[in-house]
């Protein structure tokens, strides 16, 4: 099966959602427990205060992912920096998507927007996986400024109808994309978005994925770029 | 590691050891990873931050006094010094990238009673540094309010100094959320200010821009001064070693560790050694001397005008406020390295709940950091810093030979010394060597602090074995 990490600030009583726990049921979970450190606190400080808090924390969780369905464990990392430390794990382990926690109940519609430069293919490769054949509806949205990327939508539509998705999709012209995203997640229970390349709105605005879990409240599934060591296998 | 740490202190605490495996990105130990964050900037603004404050913006006027324009040779046998000992440091940085730096070294190569003295020496001498770097500072700030014609007079150096000493204290508990960002920033605008005002001071020193000045006797009390003046300047040195006490912490340690404690050392020594000559060339050493601690504003203003005396006042807040803030921040690492190890209580390197910071051992420095600056006494202070890291860092250099002599079979280092084992031997020869020419004050009080050292170890931990395997 496909494996999702899921980073979790074990020490600060952070809980994963019963509805994403559940929808992850199709996946392998690795539970990742990181504790962000401020920078004069040697990480290795920290470790000898609260690993033992930290490791049974994440064995109950780990526990919880296991009974929902696939295959988990967890790792525990302490570090000053947390997207280095989500990186790093998820690249080593080799996941194809780590989630952003956000609190669900039951999963019913997912949100999936391909606007942008995101790896489609991808994206609706992990979808297909992640619903199998339980009964979660699938919204496929596009926001650009300009015309003309329809064929695209209505491609990744048919190919998930063809692996028995009920999809409906959404086309929104419009010069601020990242806000139409959010107008359209009510009504959905989760995203699954694709990681943007590296791009300078980024860089000043943070991380797009993050923003849209902060925005959305609910949880956020981000489908990795392609990394070096996949393109070998392929 | 054979030979693992073993006994207790009088309370009963054993020194704590685990098992870890060193990668390029994180220490793994059984349950948990720590993760590597610190590139190779990183390293090098710890190690530039620190020493750049002491070197450039304190001393020329009290170096140019004792030693002439040859002031500037007092701080090249210092450059020469420190570089000969980051070498070894580098070494044994790679092959044991862990947190506590120098006092971690010695107390593997060379057992826990030299460990011991060096490790609580090492914490005092950051104390003393940092008390010399707020002092510094003390005298910068009133500059600063004189520049913005407020005339206050000297008698609020001290005052100034403590004020600030408990805010960075208080800072540093409450959690410096970006400090490293910060600092990077800091020390690129030091750089800039001092690349400028070099690149025009050396212009004006061989005659091509500005007034010509009266040419100078390169050394005119000889040589002797030139000795106590690397002596006493040998504090602008200190932050290389630092950047061993954050290894555990620094990402691909083999490559970066040797490239961010020797380039930190030759990016500070030239600048050191090319501003002396600038300082000495612009104003003279006699009128240097007469500006006392803050002589490079002197300096800036006959060189750039009202302008470049803004930006040394600028660049000296800046530099001494960052080595002053890096060095409070650096002895909770040596805190916690001593009390891992059971050689200070468990309890010093508590962290705090609230703010996730180590307030015990952050305390601990900043108490006697306050009464240090309260005494003023600029020389004292950063004479007595030196010392005690001298004897650290003589001790790595026997470290290292003591190490090399039968390696263990855990002692794998990315990085050799090139030249064993002619450049440790001189090294450590030459970082004792110096202590001898310090004033007598400060070599009593060293050597007495290290004899306190010493007593507390046979006091509170003589059951305590660290050696690793030798």
């Amino acid at each position: 099966m496909t494996r999702v990490l899921m980073p979790l600030a074990v020490l600060e009583g952070e809980s994963v959602a019963y509805g994403l726990m559940d929808l992850l049921g199709t996946m392998d979970v690795t539970v990742l427990g990181y504790h962000v450190l401020p920078e004069q606190t040697p990480a290795d400080q920290a470790r000898e205060q609260y690993e033992e808090r930290a490791v049974s924390g994440l064995e109950d969780t780990t526990e919880e992912f296991r009974k929902a369905g696939g295959a988990a464990d967890y790792r525990l990392v302490f570090t000053h920096d947390r997207q280095q430390t989500i990186e790093r794990v998820a690249d080593e382990i080799g996941t194809r998507a780590y989630a952003i926690n956000g609190a669900t109940g039951d999963v019913n519609r997912l949100l999936v927007p391909l606007s942008g430069n995101v790896a489609v293919d991808r994206v609706l490769q992990f979808v297909t996986e992640l619903v199998g054949d339980r009964d979660i509806a699938i919204t496929l949205f596009l926001a650009s400024e300009s015309d003309g990327a329809d064929g695209l939508l209505q491609r990744s539509a048919q190919r998930l109808r063809d692996d028995g998705i009920d999809v409906t999709t959404e086309r929104v012209v419009s010069d601020r994309p990242f806000e139409t995203l959010i107008e359209a997640v009510p009504n959905h229970d989760a995203v699954v978005v694709g990681e943007a390349a590296p791009s300078l709105s980024q860089f000043l605005l943070g991380d797009e994925s993050e923003r849209l879990a902060a925005a959305s409240v609910g949880p956020v599934l981000v489908v990795r770029r392609e990394t070096k060591e996949d393109g070998a296998e392929e | 590691m054979s030979g693992e740490p073993s006994g207790q202190n009088i309370e009963g605490e054993s020194p704590v050891s685990e098992p870890v495996v060193e990668t390029d990105e994180a220490t793994v130990t059984e349950n948990a990873e720590l993760e590597r964050t610190l590139g190779l900037s990183g390293g090098l603004a710890i190690g530039i931050g620190t020493m750049i404050g002491a070197g450039i913006f304190v001393f020329p006027g009290l170096a140019a006094g004792r030693a002439g324009p040859a002031a500037a040779l007092s701080f090249t046998i210092g450059a020469v010094i420190a570089l000969l000992v980051a070498l070894p440091t580098s070494e044994l940085a790679t092959a044991m990238p862990k947190s506590g730096g120098g006092y971690y070294f010695i107390s593997r190569g060379l057992g826990a009673l030299a460990g011991s003295v060096v490790g609580l020496s090492l914490w005092l001498g950051l104390v003393f540094a940092t008390a010399f770097y707020l002092v510094g500072f003390g005298y910068y700030a009133v500059d600063a309010l004189g520049f913005l014609g407020i005339a206050v007079g000297e008698s609020l150096v001290i005052p100034i100094a403590l004020l600030f000493g408990a805010g960075f204290t208080l800072l540093n508990v409450t959690g410096t959320e970006n400090a490293a960002k910060l600092q990077n920033g800091v020390v690129a605008l030091l750089l800039s200010i001092l690349v400028v005002f070099l690149g025009f001071g050396i212009l004006d020193a061989v005659g091509l821009v500005g007034e010509p000045t009266t040419p100078e006797r390169f050394a005119p009390y000889g040589p002797f001064p030139i000795l106590t003046t690397a002596a006493l300047v040998f504090t602008s040195y200190l932050g290389f070693a630092q950047v061993a006490t954050v290894a555990g912490e620094m990402k691909d340690p083999g490559r970066n560790l040797p490239l961010a404690m020797v380039g930190s050392v030759v990016i500070v020594g030239v600048l050191y050694v090319v501003t002396i000559f600038v300082a000495t060339s612009a104003v003279g050493s006699n009128a240097l001397s007469l500006a006392g601690e803050t002589a490079m504003v002197d300096v800036g203003r006959e060189l750039l005008g009202p302008a470049g005396g803004f930006a040394i006042i600028l660049g000296g807040l800046l530099a001494t406020m960052s080595s002053a803030n890096a060095s409070i921040l650096s002895t909770s690492r040596a805190v916690y390295a001593v009390s891992k190890d059971a050689l200070l209580p468990g309890r010093a390197s508590r962290i705090n709940l609230k703010y996730g910071t180590p307030h015990v051992a952050l305390g601990m420095a900043g108490g006697p950091i306050l009464l240090l600056t309260a005494t003023g006494r600029v020389e004292v202070l950063a004479e007595v810093a030196s010392f005690l890291h001298l004897v650290a860092y003589g001790l790595i250099c026997v470290a290292l030979l003591a190490l090399r002599r039968d390696e263990p079979e855990w002692y794998d280092p990315d990085f050799r010394v090139p030249g064993y084992p002619v450049v440790p031997i001189v090294g450590g020869v030459a970082s004792f060597a110096l202590i001898l020419f310090m004033q007598p004050l400060s070599q009593v009080l060293g050597f007495l602090i290290m004899l306190g050292s010493a007593g507390w170890y046979f006091y509170y931990a003589r059951d305590v074995k660290l050696k690793g395997a030798l």
